[in-house]
This record gives C-alpha cells, structure tokens and sequence, in this order.
C-alpha cells in the first residue's frame, strides 16, 4: 500500500521525469535543423565514364563542403547531394531524373555530363525542376532546352570556334584525319571541324568513328594511319578510352601533331596517357593555375578530401553547386523556380571560373582557356 | 596491301587473346557441365594483381605475372570448392544464373577495393614496336601471340597424353562412367577449374597492358569468351583456337573494311547464326555429342 511520504515521493519523480522530457523535447526542437536542399547529382558512376564521374561528383562534394561549412544557404540550410548513377548511357540518365523527381523529391537537379545523356535528361525535366547541365557540349542541349534548363560549358561550337583558330593560326597542319565518338557530340565534331579547318586549307582526310564501349582501337587507328594525316584530331570524351586512344595511337607509330579535344583532359588522362599526350593542346574553362580566391579555396578542400587531383570537370561540378546556391539564396526558396532562373539569368555571378552570364537559353557564357600538356602537367598556354 | 596485312596482324593477336579466355571457359564447360559466367571476372583479377604486384610490390612484369596465374588458380580452386560444388545438383540455369551472380559480386567488389578510375599495367613491352616496312605492332602483342599459342599448344597436349588430362577428358565424356571407372571426380574438377582459371588469369596478364584496367572489363572478357565457345563448341579447345582466330580477325577486317559499328555487332551476329545452324559448334558435324 502507498504511504503518503510514497505517493510525494512519487509525485515528485513523476514531476522531475516530465520536466525532463519537457527540455528534452523542446533543446530538441530547437537543435532540430532546418530541412537540408537536396540536389541530385546524377553522375556515370559505372561503365566506360565511372572515373570522370567520380571525379565530378568530387567537385561537388568539395563545394558543398565549403559552402556548408560557411552556413549553407537560406540562413542555416545545409546543401545535401543525393547521388545517382547515369552509367553514361541516356536510359539510365532519364530514369535517375524521374526517381530523383518523383521519388526522392529533390529541389534541384545537376546531371547530364555526356551529350547524349543530357539531350535526353533535360525532356524529363522540361519546365518541372532546375536542372544544371555541366559538361555536355551539344549546341541543341540549350537550343533546345526549357526556361530551367542551364548550361556551364561552352558549347562544342564555340570551343571549335576559338580552337579551329588556333589550330589554323599556330598550329598549321597541312592535313587532319578525326577519330570521335559515334554519338551526337562525336558527329557535330565532325561537321564542325570540317568546316572551320577546311575554311583555312587544312586538307580533311577523313574520319573514323569509335563506339562508347569499345576497349580497343587498333583497327580504327589502323584505318586512320593509312590515311597519312599530318595531324590526328582525337575527341575523347572520357578519360579510360582517351588514354587507350593516345596511347595506341603512338603504338601504331603515328609521329605526327595529335590534337586533343576541347574540355577533356584531366590529370589523370595525362598520367595514364605517358609520353603520348606530350605536348599536346586542349582547351579548357579550368586554369589549375588559377589564383581566384574561390578556386584556390576548393583546390584546397579537394585535396582535404579526395587523392584525385583537381580537374576541369570536378571544376564544373563545384560550379553547379555554387551558382544553385547563390541563385537559391537570391530566390529565397528551393522550389521557386521562376526565381532561381531569374537569379540565374540575371547579373554575372561570380564563381571559381570566373565570371558567368546565362543568356536567354540558359548557355554561360564563360572564359575558354588555351591549355597544353608539359611535362605531364596541364599548363595553360599564350595563344 | 599493307593496310590489310596490318588489319590482319592486329585480328590475329586480338584473336589470340580470346582464345586463351575461351579455352578455360570451354574446359569448365566440357569436364564441370557448368557455364561460368563469372569467368571474366578471373581475367579481371589476373589483369589487376599483376598490376598491384608491379606497383605494391615492385614486382617485373614477368613476375608478377606468373604470381598472377598462380594466385588466381588458387582462387578459382576456392570458387569451386565453396560455389560450384555445393551447386552440383542443381540444374544447369541454377548454375548459370549463380555464377553470374558470382560475377556481379567480383566486378563490384573490385570496384570497391580497386577504385573506379581506369588503370594501366606499364610494362615494357606496351609501347615498344616492332616494325616490318609499313606494319607495326607492339611487343606486348606479339607477347599475347606467341605465349597464347604456346599455352594452348601445351594445354592440348596435356589434355591428350596425360593421365590427368584424360581423366578429364573420361569426365567430361561420362562422369557416371568415369567415376564408375574409380576416377576421383571431384578432384578432377578442381583441377580443370584452377586450370581454367589459371588461363583466364594469364589472357588478364597478357591482354590487360594492351588498354586501360578497369573493375568491370570482366564483362568485355567473358562475352568475347562466350561468342568464341558457341563457335568453336563447347568443350572443344580446337574450336575454341579456331574460333577465336576467326572472330578476332573477322572484326578487325570487318571493321577495317565495312564499318567500325560492324565490328561490334558481328560477334553478336555470329552467335545468332551458329547457334541457329549449327549449334554444336562449327566444327562439330551437327548432330554428334562431345
């Protein structure tokens, strides 16, 4: 039976326990955080990209670390990558957008690395959710695009522009022969190439288009050697099959100029690659060089976090996160969207590459960088 | 002229390097009746420890190799004991379906212990050429040529005159009988496993330094492995020279002259015709039983 001491003593226990969990509840109230921004990062993980995926994903991690760590944005909400894996084919590009939309329910998308991936992505996400296209230099990726649809790099027409210059101007083969991808980026290249080169008496002796999963290039490159260029093209779009390509090119006794793609040389390309990409040219939006405060600042959290070195598309991913949160934070919410692309369309931001611009179809408008391999280190070059 | 000769060379040293994959396949088939998807993987792993054993542990090339070979025998002899083994009873897709599972489990672990980011296996024979007029090829090609040819030469005799070849030969014709006949199966198997595995391993070694390395080339290994056994028969390391000579140099000429896309497409092309006329293999007479 209960004394009356018992049932104070009770009392009071039952009291002290209730205040408790009162504080408790409330101290976890007030430590609960703000709900995070989720941004879908929807790289290839796998295949024949994985390790350019991986690198990208690098550099937007290494920016969302920055800007978290400086308070997230919107007053205290942390930026949160969810991460898919397109495998570098459109399919699965298409079909990480759609769970990332319908059922992970992202604010936010950056996806589309390759062309083809991004041609077919950016339907999905037609005039539903913010997406940010990084590497993807198809011209139809923004001429065809939606009002939120944006683009970081140059197009592949305005890379060919100003690097047909510079191949026409400096480096002056009497002839070239091109070994692209057999995709839509691979044959714009193509027809591009043609033209401009061609435009200042450059002899186009032919081309010979590979395939996204080949592993060996022997037989192309037999094809091509027998076309006696002064100077082979090679557009490469992830790093596995570029270095292969230099490599094999070399071993197929090509002594000849090779002409690198614009937008794909990375470290590791050079480093896998060996003595074939030897002075070789490129161009590039990235100068690791570059002594901009920001991009110092994420070249030092990369390499905080990651082994990789830094490169030209880690660079673009960092960009991505950067101007979602500088946008968002203007717009004042992660799902206005008229707002963010307003923010986004709006005055130039200033981000690790330097100023950008987006125009009407959301392209940036950005500085393109000459770059050249010596001393297997990426350098960026006069001219 | 010399453009076709060089389409040539370059088809026969891709084609020697299916062989030496597709001999082991052809021989877990013949003697095990069990079709191993995962055998690729082996290449893969033979490939990336005489990577790790050149680069860890400052191995030669030569090295590293055998220790390759070796490790992954060892590893296939595992496989066996505590994968395929136990499965022995079940049916033939039972198998099939468990070992590609087997073969997912790899390429994936690898990517997890290995890294995605591509690597190369730097030896000294990768870059170095040889040229004859207008045709160059690259030693570690000629390397793939020469070694697989011999390692078929002798896996052939081996089957042929030695006793342990025979039983497995007596295994893969009959295993009722051949136990009936006091031959120890099991051991049998085994053997022929870390035999083909041991092959596939040394085709990862030997191939591997021609491209880059990454965790999922298992997958290109055991497809081309797979096109050469339908052609060359199951079980049959004649057909499965054959086949692979023939394959190797029809994409290469294929490619060379019709159109790349062509050289993709012909090996799948090739499984579909043989196995709709002949699906014993091409060298087999149609209806006989190996």
């Amino acid at each position: 039976m209960e004394t009356t001491s018992m049932k104070t003593h009770r009392r009071t226990w039952m009291s002290l326990a209730t205040g408790l969990l009162a504080a408790s509840l409330s101290f976890g109230a007030f430590a609960q955080a703000k709900p995070p921004v989720k941004i879908a990062a929807i790289n290839p993980l796998s295949g024949a990209g994985a390790f350019d995926g991986q690198l990208a994903l690098e550099g937007m991690q290494a920016m969302a670390a920055i800007i978290n760590a400086n308070g997230g944005v919107l007053g205290g909400r942390m930026i949160e990558l969810v991460t898919y894996d397109d495998k570098g084919n459109p399919e699965e590009g298409v079909s990480a957008a759609k769970r990332a939309m319908e059922q992970d329910k992202v604010d936010l998308i950056v996806g589309g690395w390759f062309s083809a991936v991004a041609l077919g992505q950016k339907e999905v996400t037609r005039d539903k959710i913010i997406h940010i296209v990084t590497s993807a230099q198809h011209p139809k990726v923004t001429d065809e695009g939606h009002k939120y649809l944006f683009r970081l790099n140059a197009t592949s027409t305005m890379m060919s522009d100003r690097y047909s210059k510079f191949v026409c101007d400096n480096i002056k083969p009497k002839s070239v022969a091109f070994i692209t991808i057999n995709d839509d980026y691979g044959r714009l290249e193509v027809e591009n190439y043609t033209r401009l080169l061609g435009a200042c008496k450059i002899e186009v002796k032919g081309n010979e288009f590979y395939n996204r999963n080949d592993a060996d290039f022997t037989t192309a490159l037999t094809k091509l050697r027998s076309l006696n260029a002064d100077a082979i093209y090679v557009s490469a779009i992830n790093t596995s099959q570029g270095a292969t390509i230099y490599r094999q090119l070399r071993q197929s006794g090509h002594r000849g100029t090779i002409i690198a793609s614009a937008g794909n040389m990375n470290p590791k390309l050079v480093e896998l690659s060996g003595p074939a990409l030897e002075g070789v040219y490129s161009i590039s939006l990235f100068a690791p060089d570059s002594q901009r405060p920001m991009a110092r600042k994420w070249m030092d959290q990369y390499a905080k976090m990651f082994k990789n070195e830094p490169s030209f598309i880690g660079s673009l991913g960092a960009q991505a996160v950067e101007v979602l949160a500088q946008a968002v934070d203007k717009a004042g919410d992660p799902r206005a969207y008229d707002k963010i692309a307003a923010a986004l369309k709006g005055p130039k931001l200033n981000t690790l590459l330097g100023d950008a611009t987006f125009d009407d179809k959301g392209q940036a408008q950005q500085s393109i960088y000459l770059i050249q391999v010596k001393n297997k280190k990426i350098v960026a070059s006069g001219g | 002229m010399m453009v076709f000769l060089q389409q040539l060379l370059n088809g026969l040293a891709n084609g020697m390097g299916y062989v030496l994959i597709a001999v082991g396949l052809t021989l877990v088939f013949g003697v095990l009746r069990v079709v191993n998807f995962a055998h690729g993987e082996f290449f893969m792993l033979g490939a990336y420890v005489t990577y790790y054993g050149m680069t860890l542990a400052g191995m030669d090339y030569i090295s590293a190799l055998l220790m390759a070979t070796v490790m992954v025998a060892g590893l296939g002899i595992l496989a066996n004991r505590f994968f395929f083994q136990p499965l022995k009873k079940e049916h033939e897709f039972t198998i099939l379906l468990s070992s590609l599972g087997l073969a997912l489990l790899l390429s994936h672990l690898a990517e997890t212990i290995f890294g995605a980011d591509p690597k190369y296996v730097d030896t000294p024979f990768s870059d170095a050429t040889l040229s004859l007029g207008e045709i160059t090829v690259t030693q570690q090609r000629i390397g793939v040529i020469v070694v697989a040819s011999a390692m078929i030469a002798a896996t052939y005799w081996f089957i042929k005159h030695t006793r342990m070849g025979k039983m497995m030969q007596a295994t893969a014709q009959n295993p009722e009988g051949a136990a009936l006949t006091g031959i120890n199966t099991r051991f049998v198997h085994a053997y022929t496993f870390a035999l083909a595995c041991a092959l596939a391993a040394l085709s990862g070694a030997l191939v591997g330094p021609t491209a880059m390395l990454y965790p999922t080339v298992g997958d290109w290994a055991v497809l081309k492995g797979f096109i050469v056994v339908v052609m060359g028969g199951l079980g049959s390391v004649t057909g499965a020279l054959l086949g692979g000579l023939i394959l190797g140099v029809a994409e290469s000429l294929g490619g060379g002259y019709i159109s790349l896309g062509f050289k993709e497409a012909i090996g799948y092309a090739i499984i579909i015709v043989v196995l709709l006329l002949r699906p014993n293999g091409l060298f087999n007479p149609p209806a006989s039983r190996k």
